[in-house]
């Protein structure tokens, strides 16, 4: 989900078509607008003009930009999309771009164009560069299966190579850097050889882009020369390359630039890749190219999924005025994708786009009418009623988070290397204070009382949650287990009165219980014991140790017990 | 209020004060003291019978004078025991001087026992009154003269030692050391403080007079407070005068057994839910990838699913074996699409990924699980799942959270009753008519919703997200009928209907905030 910033008057004057003029546009209208891009306003300073955007789709790389949210709001305005020429063009430039053996093993893909007659802008190489960034980042998964290059068109002679080389083999001036460096040097010196080196690590030849006088272009997907790699404002003659691991998203990505600069008023002109074996789409790729091929769609899947009759005449007009490229069959439809667009994996694709090209607002909700009985699981029946409980034997009910700290669970608990100090840990662990889920109830709410000295007294804690127990027989390593722990402090409480309620509880809940005497590295020694129901364990209570409580800084003494009440199911 | 009344509801305490004070001849005044002594009252029990008799306007205040009196903190106890810092300061300097040896102020504050500070403000006064010199090198003589300080000072702390003194029995030298060196603001490190002792006396009001002559002349009655089980027994409850309460007064606090706020607030969602037909699920808190993700069609390379997103497991790392035949149709899927009529992703799916363990990362998660276990058709389900996320805890975000999420299966679902469901939510749920639809985005579902509405007190906010689960999901977990999946985000509502503002406080340990928090749902 890319948040981008654009310019409204940059958009506004994308949005004009022939001769029509936009400015101005109320914020409420682009905010309606903005639905057909699934683009959310995060951000608008009303004086500079700048907009920030969050497109949500991740499958619409097309959308990511400004020129992007223009055309699919202009395609809506204008019914259907304008074709761009140079998708159909036979390549008439002399511009080759030859792929030498060996990069298959390497980065195997480039595709590339030159656009013409477009004067780049302040706000417009702004543009270039942050779609340039998004793509690379997002779509190309942090420049591992796509990145991209531009460049000033008239210091390049064709045709281009793109070849492995040996890493000291060239040298060149790359951006952000004053002299010329060899690709290992850049590799292990240059900010982003650092950052994206790894994508190459185990190469021992290195990618390179030269033009025909030998001049390096780039080394993808890390640099790119600072001679002929920095594109400027006032440039009006550029060459974009695409390099990656997946020739369609190689070409995608390059149809995404080209119809960005046309749209900006370049005239693109295409070039031919010559790999030295076949791709899938032959050994001369022309880019850009559309790839795509057209899908029928039956029609009653169409209105089964959106719940309306709406008939081939109005889904063609809605596809069509969201870009598709559509005719009408009898019972269905016969729609092709735009060509900077490679997202259609099911019908329900293209439902959607219906959908949006026609505004939800346009279907009517209906309720779903078919009974279902509704209830709670009897685990959760068995919590309610143990809440309920607690309750009315006058404790506060608590709610705790169940990721915490080993010293928490274990070490404060006198816990650690006992079978009752096994938690479930936390691999890629951010703050030790969140690293491991809690085995049992008590530490929860002892961190409420240990936080709580100055509320008056007495305190009576009670919380129902999950915890997670470690169990190497269990497929998930461990099991979640609902437990309901209870706590009582004050100054003269002792062992029979957290006892009283658990006897009242376990009489109310129907559980014949027992206890027999246990000993507890978190109880004091004598004064704790094990709660059997039906002989099988079932929790444990007990007078707190002191040195428990010292280690938690509380300085009234606690009794307190746990239960589970996963275990008690269908027990006693 | 008629007399008698009034004399009815008087505590025994303020019946003898009226009338010790109604005994003597009118308009006389009693000090504080005086009135104890001579109605037999403890101080403590004065008071509360003062305060409340000039509550009831029944005796007034005749005089207040305020005296000032003098006592000695526990610095000054310390002093009067060992040494001010000004004597050990002078006493060092004499020695110094004597024996010819050279003393500066940073070998002072070197000594043991002397707090920098106080050696400077020792030496500073020593100074002013002309009983030290700072010659070359700093070095501290003495000139011989006596210091009005330190010899004030020996004989205060003696005459303190055991009783406060007033201010005014001092001289006026001994009352400016004492003021010099007693505890201010900003200043408590002082040997003496000056505390204001407040003396009144008391008249009594024409009421009072009248309430008193009228006790006094009828004599007063056995009184008892307390009804007991003894008075009940024996009948001689009717002998009894059972004293009137004051019943304006505030009650004293008492302890509370009450449900948490916000699971009060997460219970009246699942009462909604049950009440419109929807079935509770479960989870467990540690999930598969598979369950999380690969099975809700998440690509094994969606950025979702980064290191830095998911809690990962360290041990076990891996399940044992993820339940097929789900595990080779959900990687069919991925890849190719399989018989979902989708493309799939079109990658090399990896099942050890799909075994690694996680903290669960979404509730849909559940709801996967319920898919693949032959759910109800048609069926509602829903979960209120806790999740975990990989996030920096602030005010908005936490590290573990509940999800209310779940999902609808029947043979009339599509993209209208979807709509439908929805608007269901947004009345019983948020008490809102006004909803709008945007398009939204999850990996799972398609079409796929986001829903606004207008909360009556919140305005308008987004409530959830829902969508119809893919093919992609629904098939190869074998369930061949339409599934809504939808997810409410209730954290905002909760967190104004218990009127906090940080996310934390949801979860907060301070149990004066829990017990004092009331929902207003």
């Amino acid at each position: 989900m890319p948040t981008i910033t654009i310019f409204k008057d940059d958009l506004e004057s994308l949005l004009t078509s022939e001769g029509g003029v936009a400015r101005g546009i109320p914020m409420a209208q682009l905010e309606d607008w903005l639905m057909l891009v699934k683009g959310e306003l995060k951000g608008h300073n009303p004086e500079t003009g700048e907009l920030r955007i969050e497109l949500q789709d991740s499958n619409r790389p097309d959308l990511w930009c400004c020129e992007g949210i223009a055309r699919q709001i202009r395609i809506k305005q204008q019914g259907r999309l304008k074709p761009y020429p140079f998708f159909d063009k036979t390549p008439t430039s002399p511009h080759h771009l030859i792929v030498k053996p060996g990069m298959e093993q390497v980065r195997p893909y480039v595709a590339a164009c030159t656009a013409k007659g477009y004067r780049v802008t302040e706000k417009g190489l702004a543009q270039l560069i942050q779609t340039q960034e998004k793509l690379a980042d997002i779509f190309g998964r942090k420049r591992k299966t796509v990145s991209i290059g531009i460049y000033q068109l008239r210091n390049i002679t064709f045709p281009v190579t793109y070849e492995l080389v040996k890493p000291d083999e060239v040298r060149f001036t790359p951006l952000g850097m004053e002299t010329a460096m060899t690709l290992s040097e850049i590799l292990m010196v240059h900010p982003k050889g650092l950052e994206y080196g790894p994508i190459l690590a185990v190469q021992s030849l290195l990618p390179i882009l030269r033009d025909a006088k030998a001049q390096p272009l780039s080394f993808p997907p890390i640099i790119n020369s600072r001679e002929i790699g920095e594109v400027r404002v006032g440039d009006d003659e550029l060459f974009v390359e695409v390099t990656g691991t997946d020739l369609r998203m190689v070409i995608l990505s390059l149809n995404i630039f080209a119809a960005n600069l046309a749209d900006r008023g370049a005239i693109i002109e295409p070039v031919e890749v010559r790999y030295p074996t076949s791709t899938v789409l032959g050994t001369r790729v022309k880019t850009p190219q559309d790839f795509g091929k057209p899908a029928t769609i039956q029609m009653k899947a169409i209105e089964q999924a959106l719940g309306q009759e709406l008939g081939e005449v109005m889904v063609k007009q809605a596809l069509e005025a969201y870009g598709y490229d559509v005719s009408a069959e009898k019972g269905s439809v016969k729609a092709k994708l735009p060509p900077y667009r490679h997202d259609l994996m099911h019908t329900m694709d293209v439902v959607e786009d219906v959908a949006m090209s026609r505004g939800y607002a346009e279907f009517t909700p209906v309720m779903p009418a078919q009974f279902t009985v509704g209830g709670l699981s009897p685990i959760e029946q068995l919590s309610d009623r143990s809440r309920e409980l607690m309750v009315g034997l006058g404790f506060q009910e608590i709610i705790s988070n169940i990721l915490g700290s080993p010293d928490q669970y274990c070490r404060a608990m006198r816990l650690e290397g006992t079978e009752w100090g096994r938690t479930v840990e936390v691999d890629n662990v951010m703050s030790l204070s969140f690293s491991c889920l809690r085995q049992w109830m008590l530490p929860s709410l002892l961190r409420i009382e240990a936080a709580s000295s100055r509320a008056f007294y007495p305190h009576r804690l009670f919380e129902a949650g999950d915890v997670a127990i470690p169990d190497g027989i269990h497929e998930l390593g461990s099991r979640t287990e609902t437990m309901i722990g209870a706590l009582i402090a004050h100054a003269t409480t002792h062992f029979s009165e957290i006892h009283s309620c658990l006897d009242v509880l376990c009489y109310y809940l129907g559980k014949d219980y027992s206890l027999e005497p246990l000993q507890h590295p978190s109880f004091l020694e004598g004064r704790a014991g094990r709660i059997l129901v039906s002989g099988k364990p079932v929790g444990v209570i007990g007078e707190v140790h002191p040195e428990v409580l010292e280690r938690w800084q509380i300085s009234m003494p606690v009794v307190a017990f746990d239960l589970n009440l996963s275990k008690l199911m269908g027990l006693g | 209020m008629d007399i008698s009344t009034l004399i009815d509801s008087l505590h025994p305490l303020e019946i003898k004060v009226l009338t010790t004070l109604g005994l003597r001849p009118s308009g006389t005044a009693l000090g504080s003291e005086q009135l104890a002594d001579a109605a037999e009252l403890e101080a403590s029990q004065l008071s509360m019978a003062v305060e409340w008799l000039l509550a009831k306007s029944l005796i007034t205040v005749q005089t207040e004078t305020v005296t000032p009196i003098v006592s000695l903190t526990k610095i000054g106890e310390e002093y009067h025991q060992t040494a001010s810092p000004i004597e050990r300061v002078l006493a060092a300097a004499r020695e110094a001087t004597s024996t010819g040896k050279r003393l500066t102020i940073p070998d002072l504050q070197s000594q043991g026992g002397l707090d920098p500070s106080d050696v400077s403000k020792a030496v500073g006064r020593l100074k002013k009154e002309g009983v030290v010199l700072i010659i070359q090198g700093g070095c501290i003589e003495t000139t011989g003269r006596p210091s009005p300080t330190a010899e004030a000072l020996r004989p205060l702390l003696g005459e303190m030692h055991d009783s406060p003194k007033e201010l005014k029995s001092f001289t006026e030298a001994h009352r400016q050391v004492i003021e010099d060196f007693a505890v201010k603001r900003g200043n408590a490190k002082e040997p003496f403080r000056v505390d204001e002792r407040v003396a009144r006396s008391f008249i009594l009001s024409p009421d009072g007079a009248g309430a008193a002559a009228q006790l006094l002349t009828q004599g007063v009655a056995e009184e008892v407070s307390q009804l007991t089980p003894d008075l009940l027994k024996d009948g001689s409850w009717r002998q009894t005068r059972l004293r009137k309460y004051t019943i304006s007064l505030r009650p004293p606090r008492i302890g509370t057994g009450k449900k948490h706020p916000y699971r009060e607030f997460l219970d009246t969602v699942k009462t909604k839910l049950v009440s419109m037909g929807f079935q509770e699920m479960r989870g467990a808190l540690v999930e598969t990838e598979f369950w999380d993700m690969d099975a809700l069609f998440m690509p094994q390379f969606h950025p979702a699913r980064d290191i830095h997103d998911v809690y990962f497991i360290k041990e076990p790392s891996h399940t044992t074996a993820v339940d097929e035949p789900f595990l080779s149709r959900v990687a069919k899927v991925h890849e190719n699409g399989a018989e979902t009529g989708s493309t799939g992703w079109g990658y090399s799916f990896d099942v050890h990924r799909a075994k690694r363990l996680v903290l669960r990362s979404q509730g849909t998660a559940v709801s996967a699980r319920t898919l693949a276990a032959s759910p109800q058709i048609p069926g509602k389900y829903f979960s209120i799942a806790r999740c975990f996320r990989y996030d920096q805890v602030d005010a908005t975000h936490a590290t573990d959270f509940f999800q209310v999420e779940g999902i609808v299966l029947g043979e009339d679902i599509n993209f209208r009753t979807l709509l439908g469901l929805l608007n269901l939510f947004a009345r019983e749920v948020a008490q809102a008519k006004d909803v709008k639809f945007l398009p939204a985005y999850f990996p799972f579902t398609e079409p796929s919703v986001e829903m606004h509405v207008r909360h009556p007190r919140l305005g308008w906010m987004e409530l959830g997200g829902a969508g119809l689960f893919r093919s992609e999901v629904t098939l190869p977990l074998g369930v061949t009928v339409p599934v809504i999946a939808w997810g409410l985000g209730l954290d905002r509502m909760a967190m104004v209907a218990l009127g906090i503002h940080d996310i934390r406080e949801l979860f907060t340990d301070n149990l004066e905030l829990i017990r004092t928090t009331r929902g207003l749902f």
